[in-house]
């Protein structure tokens, strides 16, 4: 990173003429995105956040993400400020932006072991409930979200083509992850308004201290969809970080989510949570693939293409239990 | 016999055991995370190379030799419940993934 023409671009940005960065530290962060802990004159501790060489065609850009941030910080939802955004890729080689920095633990696996993160598991899944209920108040049509296209008229219906198409777009048939789509496409349910879905709202991408949430993460699958897409996401099994009994996210009761939420509609949250397993499954193989062809190689993605049977496993588990009741 | 015993399968599962048992407990922290993911694919290709390659072509068999046409006929709604043909394509699916999962994740299907 090449600190001089980031300072110059920050000092215009921020108006402050003497501006210094007094650290940057690579954090760990996805395979898609970089993400910088920038610590500024004046106490001002940032994160600046911009892309690897090779992106996901999925996600959005980073001047989208920082748009989501925008409307979701409007929203009242916990997500680090968002400050600045350049979206000029001659200054670090690609778009990015700045945000607040927030503390917290984001990784999975601890989360999912704490009896006490966030008030204890059921404040905190009952805390996140809350922060998806204000994530789906924000509504179409919105002029700053214009790049999230036109609302689907069909949700659920959306989604099976969507991800029709994208089976399509991969190297090898799928009969699983068909046997699923057609097993929602057979139980489809009736239509709902759209609302804006963060469609990648689990465990592991949202930050947590011991008082609460501290941070919703990862904005860059946003969509208008069907509300329950991320209540069933966040339940589904194949984000539960092994920690099965505890139904959202393998961190607290489903019960206490719902109620944080509101109004839930139980059956579409389980049409969802085999739609999840199912669209995992397909990123998976996506991932994978971009080990597979060069483009990326990298131990981690090839791992992930490993993981599509055990989810293929448990799609065909769901369809038949659901076809039995 | 051509190839020199030990084969792949055991070479990379004794490999594997020194990878776990003498490398990791001797690497700093940060380093453990990429040390296991080193050996979980270790252990995949250790089942891969000891898998039976007959009952993958059996499979494709079942499958009327075209994965895809099976894909398809399944989109189109041609092995729903109530078709003649359902019962025979949720079996055969089972049956490809359990062999799928017993290479890349075994204990997906032994928590059943």
């Amino acid at each position: 990173m090449d600190e001089a023409r980031l300072t110059a671009w920050l000092r215009d940005a921020t108006g402050d003429a003497a501006l210094v960065i007094e650290g940057a530290a690579l954090l760990s962060g996805g395979a898609i995105q970089q993400n910088w802990a920038l610590d500024v004159s004046g106490g001002r501790a940032w994160v600046l956040r911009t892309d690897n060489a090779a992106t996901l065609a999925v996600s959005h850009g980073r001047a989208q993400e920082y748009a989501l941030l925008r409307a979701a910080f409007a929203a009242g939802v916990t997500v680090p400020e968002p400050l600045y955004l350049c979206e000029d890729a001659s200054v670090l080689g690609a778009p990015f932006f700045v945000m607040r920095r927030v503390a917290g633990t984001a990784a999975g696996h601890r989360v999912v072991r704490s009896d006490t993160l966030a008030g204890g598991r059921d404040a905190c899944v009952r805390a996140l409930g809350h922060e998806l209920a204000r994530i789906h108040a924000i509504t179409p049509p919105r002029a700053d979200l214009a790049f999230l296209g036109s609302p689907p008229a069909d949700p659920c219906r959306a989604f099976i083509a969507d991800q029709r198409a994208a089976l399509d777009r991969q190297r090898h048939p799928r009969p699983v992850l068909e046997w699923g789509l057609r097993h929602l496409e057979r139980t489809v349910p009736p239509p709902v308004p759209p609302v804006l879905v963060h469609n990648d709202f689990r465990t592991g991408n949202i930050m947590l201290d011991e008082a609460g949430v501290t941070a919703v993460l990862d904005w860059e699958f946003a969509l208008w969809s069907d509300p329950h897409a991320d209540l069933g996401w966040l339940c589904a099994k194949c984000w539960r970080f092994g920690n099965d009994a505890q139904e959202a996210g393998g961190i607290g009761p489903r019960a206490a989510l719902y109620d944080g939420y509101g109004a839930v509609d139980d059956a579409r949250v389980r049409w969802w949570e085999l739609a999840a397993h199912i669209r995992w499954a397909s990123i998976a193989v996506d991932q994978a693939e971009r080990h597979v062809s060069g483009v990326e190689r990298n131990l981690e993605l090839a791992l992930t293409g490993h993981m599509v049977p055990g989810l293929e496993w448990e799609i065909l588990r769901m369809v038949e239990a659901r076809d039995a009741a | 016999m051509l190839r020199e015993e030990p084969g792949a399968a055991d070479l990379l599962a004794t490999a594997r055991d020194v990878l776990l048992n003498d490398l990791l407990p001797a690497l700093p922290a940060e380093k453990a995370f990429a040390a296991r993911m080193v050996a979980n694919a270790m252990a995949i290709a250790a089942r891969e190379a000891a898998q039976d390659t007959a009952r993958d072509a059996a499979a494709l068999a079942r499958m009327g030799g075209d994965p895809r046409a099976f894909a398809a006929a399944i989109r189109a709604g041609a092995h729903d419940p109530g078709t003649p043909g359902h019962a025979a394509a949720a079996t055969l699916l089972d049956d490809i993934t359990r062999a799928r999962c017993a290479v890349s994740t075994p204990r997906a299907i032994a928590r059943r």
